[in-house]
Formats: structure tokens, C-alpha cells, sequence
């Protein structure tokens, strides 16, 4: 070994060698760099797409409306002194509507006189001014043979022209509002009758074709509805499956094809979860289609796995040695479980849940297969009613060709955030507030 | 009688079952508990599953094949005419009839099928009454059985813990029964498909266009279901997404596991899990508004023609879409890598990307192939970004400027909307689906085997 | 056994401290983990730095080569030199400083890959090799200074984690060897292997000496007085008593270092 060849010593000094680290040192940097703006860049993606959304949805929920001055004449709305309740309601129902926003219009505008005219003047004003009108005079009957400034939605249009999204400077064939609309809006606005409102309806009511009528609460019920039953399945089945797979299975073959089952089934694309419950739930069992009880079913076989595999791991947090002692206390494995060890690890358990029922709530593709996509305008009441869900209802308003869906879209994704926010708030909050160091 | 009704009444008595039981249980001691084998209310819990587990037995049998059975009865009692005429459209019948069951004032003229709703009704009705009884007297013996039993000898809690144990079994079996309902159904469907169209044209055939198997009377009366066009623009788009999502995701791993500051790590790592929360419709919807327009108009300026649902479009969005799970799972394996190898290579003089480069990339090779296949499997079953985004045109291309349409989009449009069962058409999505499913699964057993085995390696 | 003598060869400079320490203060945030400690380390000498668990010596050693750069709420004061250049300079470049003082761990380290890459990595890091043939020549070379030529020169593709523990500890000693360094570190070096192979890991310490300055953090007062010519007495980060590996063992001069040596403590 002695005689082994001596390296000659390195000079470190060397212009070569001290170019050869300078080299080397901007590779780093460089790589550092590249690091950096990985890192940057998806944080920008994040914001942009936020960003969008928001600046979009911000206006979402505002919405257009005209002062109208409206008589409410006897003549199309009859005389509630002179007939009964019932007839006079009978006969509201009945009355044409479109002839008092027509006559209030052309009082406003008594230079229009041609049909058509008139007709492009009364599409100013939302379709949902004759249910407002039938509702006023219904409500309060006196206000026949008065005349009252009424806040009637102005028509999607005049909206995005107020909101500034239709450019005016634009050529006229280009354009969605005309000329002439132009002209009659800018009366109205210099009048003061155009304001722009906080949108309450956005939140109350149900789905429409009409983008200043559309409304997320039928969707929301739908999507409660749907989350409910996933809940109720896919909870208990969920803590029983990792109670017995940490506590009571056996090392057999069984659990081994059951644990693998579960680990590949949380990665089985959502979508398949809809094919199944297209040919079981619907196909085989005959639930009924579009219903949040078969949304809620399927949603729940999909988030199952999500829940067993958290619950599992809170199970296995728990220190053996309470287990230890409540077994030297005299208690059956069952009571050892039930009594002991699932309430420690409850906290782990609400945390996965909430985690799996997010997930449940932004999930769409299940739900298109099994119909719950329809054009549906009533709030569903119950779990066999067709219902559609929040992130459906998106789906549905992103594909309308309307402009001012844009903004109810996102105002309904707003919306939709809002609500995964606040749930995994709940679960980081959960987490912290029970966190236990054994 | 309705059968949420049923399903009180069985609730109730499972009530009753308790009460009284465990009411038994103590005057059978005179409320001395010491001299009773089990508490009291494990008497009542046992008296309750007694009385619960068959009546609900029998009620599941009837919500699942109630109904089928009578409708396999109505259509087999259909008069001749009926039967032969439209043989080969029962499904048709049946849905007539039950549009004509559902809605009486439904407009439905034909007397043979009003005949048939009306048999429908009144076995509908006989069935759930029977469904009551049974249930209801099944529940009853359950309750007189455990009253019976009721002694103070007899082991109630071990008894209610065999059916506890039983139960937590068949929660556990559910997630199997889950997978082989998947495959059950998908294989099902898709056996019919390969009745009608051969296997070899479905994998290999170049052409898709299911729409026109609804002509009959045209020459292309069986409709092409080739579905490589399918397959092709999958591959693309998840390629596309990989190609933003594997180094964005790689990049971000290595540095806020080697170089970021634990502070910085501390930000942003939920910043990219937030990422991973934002529901795909969401997605869809950005990439569909906001990121194809975008790239449409950059086309224009440097003179590309670029579609406005162009591949680029969609896999861009998913491949943001994607990038937590990347950072996620390579950040994973990369922190599995012993310590002692960064500092052995860090006291050789090797500077930190050389470190990364050549010694912890390589060690935790097989955690990342892992991360990456799992993402790829992601991407090919992602679905709404696709349908919001990609296009509906099966296009044979590699050109990430056109629009392709994917196997999950092709999916979705062949079955929403009107469809009609039991058409090649509407058959073949399910053939689709399984494609989906057994290529996601080979992709997943295979990632979660490396990566299992590499962690073997470290632990 | 014990090779006391320690030559002192005129024509080198062996009189002048190859590395040295004075007042190195370090702190792991509030921990004050090193105390003050100034020590010369020379170059044809093994120094063995001992003292119970915990009471910085690995700590020290580290600061040498400055690894604790890695660990970030380290904190190094004081003045360490390397020929007289201070390492801590922001000027000094880390690279090139750890390439001329190796380090060897407690546990072998070596790379997932195989044993000619190994000993091949610190060369091509650094462009020590300009063609194949030298690369080969280096890996030869290291691998015989090591002693584990004859062993492993059949299979220098097969994986270096595929060698037994004391194999793989020469390993890392040839892998530490071959970027030609001037100094080696080691950190319990033998503390993971059974007595055969820390035999021959010691042997091989004793055919360095002389090339290298050695410095070894040991737990092992046999293992010191068997290798080293100096010996540094750590307690609590105090350097409590250096000098002669003999003086230290057979009259030390501060009642804790006899307390040590006897066993009374440690």
C-alpha cells in the first residue's frame, strides 16, 4: 500500500480551477432560480385564476334596475272595490302585464309610437317585471288606480351596457344593445332612473334562462340535499370500515385485497363513480334520475375512500396504551373501541370527513351521469325531487351563450369557494383545537 | 303505504324492541343489575338489532328488485300483440308504461298499455303491502325471539358484539363491493357494446362517429367506434399537462425541500394544496373563458392558428390542476431520502445542484415515476376541464394547436342529454369507461407498488 | 501498540498548524453548544477529539469544513483558518474549502449507485480528471490508499450499498480521498461497525497519517490512544485539556479529564 501512486496536490488557485467554481456556482444559481419560479408561477396561476374570477363574479352580484313610473290602471288590472277577493285575484292573474309596462314606457317615452319600437323598449326591462307587477298589485290591492315609481331589473343587456361590458363606441351591427336602445338608456340615466343594486334574488331564487332572474339557491338546496345523503352513508360506513381494519381484521388475505381495494379506489376517476351509478342506481335499482338520493349515494361510494383511509390514521394516532388500559379495567374489545379509542380519535375522523364532503361538493362529473344536469327552475324539497347541484349549475351557466352568465358564473363559483373555504377552515381549525401530542 | 313508511314503522319497532326488553331484563332480577350477565340496555340493544335486521333485510330486497320483478311481470303478461310487435323494443314499452304509471294524465292513448300501467299499479301496490307484512312480522319475531331469550344467564353484550363485529365486516366489504359493482356494470354494458361492435374495431379502428348509428336507413347504418382518436387526444392533452404540471411540480419540490427557508416552505406549500381544493369545473370554466381565448389571440399575433378549443388549452389548465399533486408526492419522496447522503455528497464539495442533481433525484427516482404516474392517471381521467374546454371532434392529430376530444369527454356527451338505452350508442360509453378504468388502475397498482417498495428501501 | 512517537520532519511544515481554531463560539439558536475553543490541528498528526455525548466535539468538527451551513439556525463565532485563511471569509469559496477537507461519517453513507461512481463523483464535481484514463487512474489509486482495491476491483459496477458496513465505510473513505483533500474529518467513524472492521478501518487511519491531517470525533478512549498523537478533551462545549495522546492518558492534568479517562463519568 506504501508504495501507491501520490495525487499531485490540486491547486485550487488556478485561473482554470477558479473559472471551473465560478461555473459551477452560477449553475447553482441558476438551478436555485428555476426553483424559484417553479414555485412563483404556480402561486401566479393560483392568483390569476382567482383574480379572474373575482374581478368577473364581483359584479355577479349586482344587478341593473330601472325606475319605472307605472299606473296601475283599473282598466287591465280590474277593480278591487268592485269584486270579490277572489275574482279580483282571478283577474290580476289574468291581466296583461306587458300593457302597463307599455303604457308606463311610452308615458316615458311618448316620441316612440312604431310597434316594433315600443316592443325594443319593453325588451329593456327584465322578463321578471310582469311576476313583480302581479305580485305588487296582489300584495296590495289599493295601489290599483295609482301611480308608483317602481325598481323594475332591467333586461340583461342594459345590465352589461351599465355595468360597462358592452362598449358603446362599438359599431352598431357589433353590438348587442342598438342605437336606439342607446339613446333611451341614456335618457333614463341621465333622469337618474338606472342604479345598480345589490342582487338579492341571485341568492333566492332558482334556475332561469334569464340571466338577471337566475338564481344559485335551487342548486345550493340540491347540493345540501346531496351532501346530506353522502354524509349519512358514506360517514358511518367510512369510521366502521377503519374501525375493523385497525382494531379487528386479521392479517389474512382478505384484509390485504381489501386494503389494496381501497387504496386504488381512491383513484379511480370520479367519472367511472358515475358510470356506476348511471347502470346500478338508476339502471338496476330504478332510483329516480336527476335525484340528489342518487347524487348523494354515488358521491358517497366515491368519497369513501377519502374518509376510511383519514379515519384510519387517526385510529392508528391513538397511543396503545389506552387501549392497554381500559383493556386491564375489564372492558371487551368492542367497549375498548367504542368507548375509548373512536372518541380520541374523533377530531382525525371530523377532519378526513369534512375534507371528503369538500371534495363531494366541487365534484361534477358523477353528476352528469346520472341526469342530475337538467334545466331545473323549482328549489328542490326533498331527496327523491330533481334537483341539480352547485357545481353543475356552473357547468350549465358556462355553457349559456349569454353574456351576462359570465358574471353569474362566476359569482356562483364565488360562491361555491366561499363554501370549500369555510369547510376546510373548519377541518384545519378542528385539527388545531384537538391536536394532541401523545 | 310508501316506503319511507315502512322504514319508520321497522325504526319504531327496533324502538319498542329496546324498551320493552330491557325492561324485561330488569323485573326478571327485580332490578338487582349484579345478578344480570350484561347491563340492561345491552338486553335492549340486542333486542333492537333482533328486531331491526330482518324487516330492513327484506325491505332492501324490495327497493332493489321490487320493482324490476314486477315490471318482468307486466311485460311478460302484455297481450300477444303487443309483445311480438314490439319485442325488441321492451325497454321502449316499459318506459311508456312508466311514464304512463307516473303521470296518469300523461297523454298516453294506447288501451294495452294503460292496461299494463294499471297491472303495474295494482302489483306495485300488492308488492309493498307484502313488503309491510313481511317486514313488520319478520320484525315482530325478532322482538318476541330476543324477549324470549331475555334471561339473566344469557350473554346479551357478547351477543350484540357478534352483530357489531358483523356489521363493521360488511362496512369493510362495501368498498369491494364497490369495485366489482364498477367492473360488474362496465363489463356488463360493454359486453352488450361487443356484441354489436368488435373488439378489434374499438381498440384499433381509426374512425369515431357514434351519432350516425342513429340512421338506420343510411349506409353507415352501424356507425364507426374506433376508438383511437379517443385514446390519441387523451394521450395528448394528459402529455400537455405532464409536460406543465411534471416540471413546475418537480421544481417546486426541490426547492422548498432544499433550498426554501422553512418559513417560505410554511406559505407556500398550502398555497399549492389550494390548487389541488379548487373544484375541475372551476377549471373548466378558466380554461375554457379566460386561457383558450388567450391562447387563440396570441396564435393571431405571431401568426399560428391556434383553435379556440384547442389541446394546448385544456392540458395547460390541467396541468396547473395538477402541479400540487406532482410538488405533493415528490416532495414526499424526496424527504425520504437519508440526510447522510445530501451531507456525504455536500462534504465532497459538491454544491447544493449537484447535490440535488446527481445524488438525491436519483435516490428518490422511483418515489417521482410514482408521483408521476399517479398524475398521469389523474390527468387521463380528468373530466370536466376536457368537456368545458377540449373539443367534441375525435381528430387523429399530435398537433397541440387543434382540437382533440378525449375519452372522458366522449363519455359525458354520449350520455347526457336524451339517450336511449341499449343503443350501440349509448353502450359504448360504457365501453369507453372501462378503457378509463382499467387503464387509471394498471396505472395506479403500479405507482403504489414503486413507491411502497422504494419506501421498504429507506425505512 | 500505542505509536507514540511522533516524527517531526524538518522539510515540512509541520510545525506551523495545518487548521486552526481560536475561540469558536457555536449556537443552535439559544443553545450555546461550542464554548470558546482554540486548538491547532497539524498536518502529519492524528488528532482525536473525545469527550461523553453531547458535549460538541462532533459539533466542532463540523465547523471545520463548515457543514453546520446546512443546518440553519446554526451560529459560528470565532476564527478558524485553513493555512492561515480564514474559512468563515465570505471570500473563502465552501466548494473548493470541503473539497480540501474530506469528511467521513458515523454512518457509511454511500451513494445509490456503483462503487467506481462512488469514488468517480468528488473528481467529476470538481474537474479533477481531464480524460477517462485519469479518472480510472484516480479511482485505483483512491481505492487502493483505502485498502479495498483488492476486494472490490472485479466489481466496481456493482452498487456500493451492496457492501458490507466496514467495506462501505472505506468506501467513503476512498470516495473522500479521491477530491485529494488535505484534511480528513471523521465522525465516529467506526461506531456503526463490529471490532473486525474497525480494525481495518483503524489500520487504514494509521497508513493516512502523515498524508492527511487527520482529526477523528471518537467515543472510544481505546481508539484514540490506539491512533492518535494528540488527543482534545471536550466537556460540556469546553475544551477542557489537549495535548499529547500519552500525556492525556497518563497524566492529565485537569481533575475532569482524569475523572473521564477513569471512567468516573461519560
Amino acid at each position: 500500500m506504501s508504495n501507491t501512486k501520490e495525487f499531485k496536490p490540486t491547486d485550487w488557485g488556478s485561473p482554470e480551477m477558479q473559472a471551473r467554481t465560478r461555473r459551477r456556482y452560477r449553475r447553482d444559481r441558476n438551478f436555485k432560480a428555476m426553483g424559484v419560479s417553479a414555485v412563483l408561477l404556480a402561486a401566479l396561476f393560483l392568483f390569476l385564476l382567482i383574480g379572474k374570477i373575482a374581478r368577473d363574479g364581483a359584479m355577479g352580484f349586482l344587478q341593473t334596475s330601472i325606475d319605472i313610473d307605472v299606473t296601475f290602471s283599473e282598466e287591465i288590472l280590474g277593480d278591487p272595490r268592485a269584486m270579490s277577493a277572489e275574482a279580483f285575484e282571478d283577474h290580476v292573474r289574468q291581466a296583461n302585464m306587458i300593457r302597463l309596462l307599455d303604457e308606463a314606457l311610452t308615458t316615458e317615452f311618448p316620441e316612440v309610437t312604431s310597434r316594433r319600437d315600443r316592443r325594443s323598449l319593453i325588451r329593456m326591462i327584465s322578463g321578471g317585471a310582469r311576476e313583480q307587477l302581479r305580485t305588487m298589485v296582489l300584495e296590495t290591492p289599493a295601489i290599483v288606480g295609482s301611480t308608483r315609481t317602481v325598481r323594475l331589473l332591467a333586461a340583461d343587456d342594459i345590465d352589461q351596457l351599465r355595468k360597462g361590458k358592452i362598449d358603446a363606441a362599438e359599431e352598431e351591427a357589433n353590438r348587442k344593445v342598438k342605437d336606439k336602445e342607446l339613446a333611451w338608456y341614456r335618457k333614463l340615466d341621465e333622469e337618474g332612473r338606472v342604479s345598480l343594486n345589490f342582487h338579492t334574488r341571485f341568492f333566492t331564487s332558482g334556475d332561469s334562462r334569464d340571466p338577471e332572474l337566475a338564481g344559485i339557491w335551487g342548486a345550493t338546496m340540491g347540493s345540501a340535499l346531496t351532501l346530506v345523503v353522502t354524509l349519512f352513508i358514506a360517514f358511518p360506513v367510512g369510521v366502521l370500515t377503519a374501525i375493523y381494519l385497525e382494531e379487528f381484521a386479521p392479517q389474512n388475505r382478505l384484509t390485504d385485497i381489501i386494503e389494496i381495494n381501497i387504496n386504488n379506489l381512491a383513484a379511480v376517476p370520479s367519472i367511472v363513480f358515475g358510470l356506476l351509478g348511471l347502470a346500478v342506481f338508476l339502471g338496476v335499482m330504478h332510483l329516480p334520475r336527476s335525484a340528489p338520493v342518487v347524487g348523494g349515494l354515488t358521491l358517497a361510494l366515491m368519497t369513501l375512500p377519502t374518509i376510511i383511509i383519514s379515519a384510519r390514521a387517526s385510529i392508528k394516532a391513538v397511543p396503545p396504551s389506552i387501549r392497554d388500559a381500559a383493556r386491564g379495567l375489564g372492558a371487551s374489545p368492542m367497549q375498548v373501541v367504542f368507548h375509548h379509542v373512536v372518541p380520541l380519535a374523533m377530531p382525525g375522523i371530523l377532519t378526513g370527513t369534512i375534507i371528503g364532503m369538500a371534495q363531494a361538493l366541487g365534484e361534477t362529473a358523477p353528476l352528469l351521469m346520472i341526469g342530475m344536469v337538467a334545466f331545473i327552475v323549482d328549489i328542490p324539497g326533498g331527496f327523491t325531487d330533481a334537483a341539480t347541484a352547485l357545481p353543475v349549475q356552473i357547468f350549465l351557466w358556462a355553457d349559456s351563450p349569454e353574456r351576462a352568465f359570465v358574471e353569474k358564473t362566476s359569482a356562483a363559483i364565488l360562491v361555491l369557494l366561499t363554501f370549500l373555504i369555510a369547510m376546510n377552515g373548519l377541518a384545519i381549525w378542528l385539527r388545531q383545537k384537538f391536536e394532541r401530542q401523545w | 303505504m310508501t316506503s319511507a313508511a315502512i322504514f319508520l314503522t321497522l325504526i319504531l319497532l327496533a324502538i319498542i324492541a329496546f324498551v320493552t326488553v330491557r325492561q324485561r331484563s330488569l323485573s326478571a332480577v327485580s332490578g338487582d343489575t349484579s345478578k344480570l350477565h350484561s347491563l340492561p340496555r345491552h338486553y335492549g340493544y340486542y333486542a333492537a338489532v333482533c328486531a331491526l335486521i330482518p324487516g330492513l333485510l327484506i325491505f332492501i330486497v324490495w327497493l332493489v328488485f321490487g320493482k324490476n320483478i314486477i315490471e318482468g311481470l307486466v311485460i311478460s303478461g302484455l297481450p300477444e300483440g303487443l309483445h311480438s310487435q314490439y319485442m325488441e323494443q321492451a325497454t321502449l314499452v316499459l318506459n311508456r308504461i312508466r311514464l304512463a304509471v307516473e303521470n296518469p294524465v300523461s297523454g298516453e292513448k294506447h288501451p294495452d298499455i294503460l292496461a299494463a300501467a294499471q297491472h303495474f299499479h295494482s302489483l306495485y301496490v300488492k308488492g309493498i303491502w307484502a313488503t309491510f307484512a313481511l317486514a313488520l312480522s319478520s320484525a315482530l319475531a325478532g322482538l318476541l325471539f330476543a324477549n324470549f331469550k331475555t334471561s339473566p344467564d344469557f350473554r346479551a353484550r357478547n351477543s350484540f358484539e357478534r352483530v357489531l363485529t358483523v356489521l363493521l365486516i360488511l362496512s369493510s366489504v362495501i368498498a369491494i363491493i364497490t369495485t366489482l359493482g364498477i367492473v360488474a356494470s362496465l363489463l356488463f354494458e360493454s359486453l352488450r357494446f361487443f356484441q354489436e361492435v368488435s373488439v378489434v374495431d374499438f381498440v384499433f379502428g381509426l374512425h369515431w362517429s357514434p351519432q350516425t348509428a342513429l340512421r338506420s336507413d343510411q349506409v353507415a347504418a352501424a356507425g364507426a367506434f374506433g376508438a383511437v382518436p379517443l385514446f390519441a387526444g387523451t394521450l395528448l392533452i394528459s402529455f400537455l399537462a405532464m409536460m406543465v404540471a411534471g416540471p413546475i411540480g418537480l421544481l417546486s419540490a426541490v426547492y422548498l425541500t432544499q433550498y426554501s427557508s422553512s418559513r417560505t416552505r410554511k406559505i407556500a406549500k398550502p398555497l399549492l394544496e389550494v390548487l389541488a381544493g379548487v373544484p375541475t369545473v372551476v377549471y373548466g370554466f378558466f380554461a375554457a373563458l379566460t386561457v383558450a381565448p388567450l391562447f387563440r389571440d396570441f396564435g393571431d399575433l405571431i401568426g399560428v392558428e391556434i383553435a379556440s378549443e384547442s389541446a394546448l388549452a385544456a392540458g395547460f389548465v390541467m396541468g396547473i390542476m395538477i402541479i400540487p399533486f406532482v410538488s405533493s408526492l415528490s416532495d414526499d419522496a424526496i424527504t425520504a431520502v437519508p440526510k447522510s447522503l445530501k451531507d456525504g455528497s455536500l462534504a465532497l464539495g459538491a454544491t447544493r445542484s449537484e447535490t440535488i442533481v446527481s445524488v438525491i433525484l436519483p435516490a428518490a427516482l422511483p418515489g417521482i415515476v410514482g408521483a408521476f404516474l399517479l398524475a398521469i392517471s389523474r390527468a387521463v381521467g380528468e373530466t370536466m376541464i376536457v368537456v368545458m374546454a377540449a373539443g367534441m371532434q375525435p381528430n387523429l392529430t399530435a398537433n397541440p394547436f387543434e382540437a382533440v376530444t378525449t375519452v372522458t369527454v366522449q363519455i359525458v356527451a354520449l350520455l347526457t342529454g336524451d339517450q336511449e338505452f341499449d343503443s350501440a350508442k349509448t353502450l359504448s360509453a360504457f365501453a369507453l369507461g372501462l378503457a378509463l378504468f382499467l387503464s387509471t388502475m394498471v396505472l395506479n397498482i403500479f405507482a403504489l407498488r414503486i413507491v411502497r417498495k422504494y419506501r421498504e428501501v429507506y425505512d | 501498540m500505542l505509536d507514540m512517537a511522533t516524527k517531526v520532519d524538518p522539510m515540512t511544515d509541520s510545525r506551523t498548524p495545518k487548521m486552526a481554531a481560536k475561540d469558536v463560539n457555536v449556537f443552535y439558536g439559544d443553545n450555546h453548544a461550542v464554548k470558546g475553543i482554540s486548538l491547532d490541528l497539524y498536518r502529519d498528526e492524528v488528532t482525536s477529539l473525545i469527550g461523553p455525548s453531547g458535549c460538541g466535539k462532533s459539533t466542532f468538527l463540523r465547523c471545520l469544513n463548515r457543514m453546520n451551513d446546512t443546518v440553519a439556525t446554526c451560529r459560528v463565532e470565532g476564527n478558524i483558518t485553513l493555512d492561515g485563511d480564514d474559512i468563515y471569509d465570505p471570500k473563502i469559496d465552501v466548494v473548493q474549502l470541503r473539497a480540501r477537507v474530506g469528511m467521513v461519517f458515523q454512518k457509511p453513507n454511500p451513494f445509490p449507485k456503483s462503487i467506481y461512481d462512488n469514488i468517480a463523483y468528488g473528481p467529476r464535481i470538481h474537474g479533477l480528471a481531464r480524460e477517462r484514463t485519469d479518472l480510472d487512474e484516480i479511482v485505483a489509486v483512491s481505492l487502493e490508499k483505502a485498502g479495498l482495491w483488492n476486494e472490490v476491483k472485479d466489481r466496481l459496477d456493482s452498487p456500493g450499498t451492496a457492501l458490507s458496513g466496514g467495506q462501505q465505510q472505506r468506501l467513503c473513505i476512498a470516495r473522500a480521498i479521491a477530491v485529494n483533500p488535505e484534511v480528513i474529518l471523521m465522525d465516529e467513524p467506526c461506531s456503526a461497525l463490529d471490532p473486525i472492521a474497525t480494525a481495518k478501518v483503524e489500520a487504514l487511519i494509521d497508513e493516512l497519517k502523515g498524508r492527511y491531517a487527520i482529526i477523528i470525533v471518537t467515543h472510544s478512549m481505546q481508539q484514540a490512544a490506539r491512533i492518535s498523537q494528540k488527543t482534545a478533551f471536550f466537556h460540556m462545549g469546553d475544551l477542557v485539556e489537549h495535548g499529547d495522546t500519552t500525556q492525556i492518558f497518563t497524566s492529565p492534568k485537569q481533575e475532569r479529564t482524569r475523572d473521564y479517562i477513569t471512567g468516573r463519568f461519560g
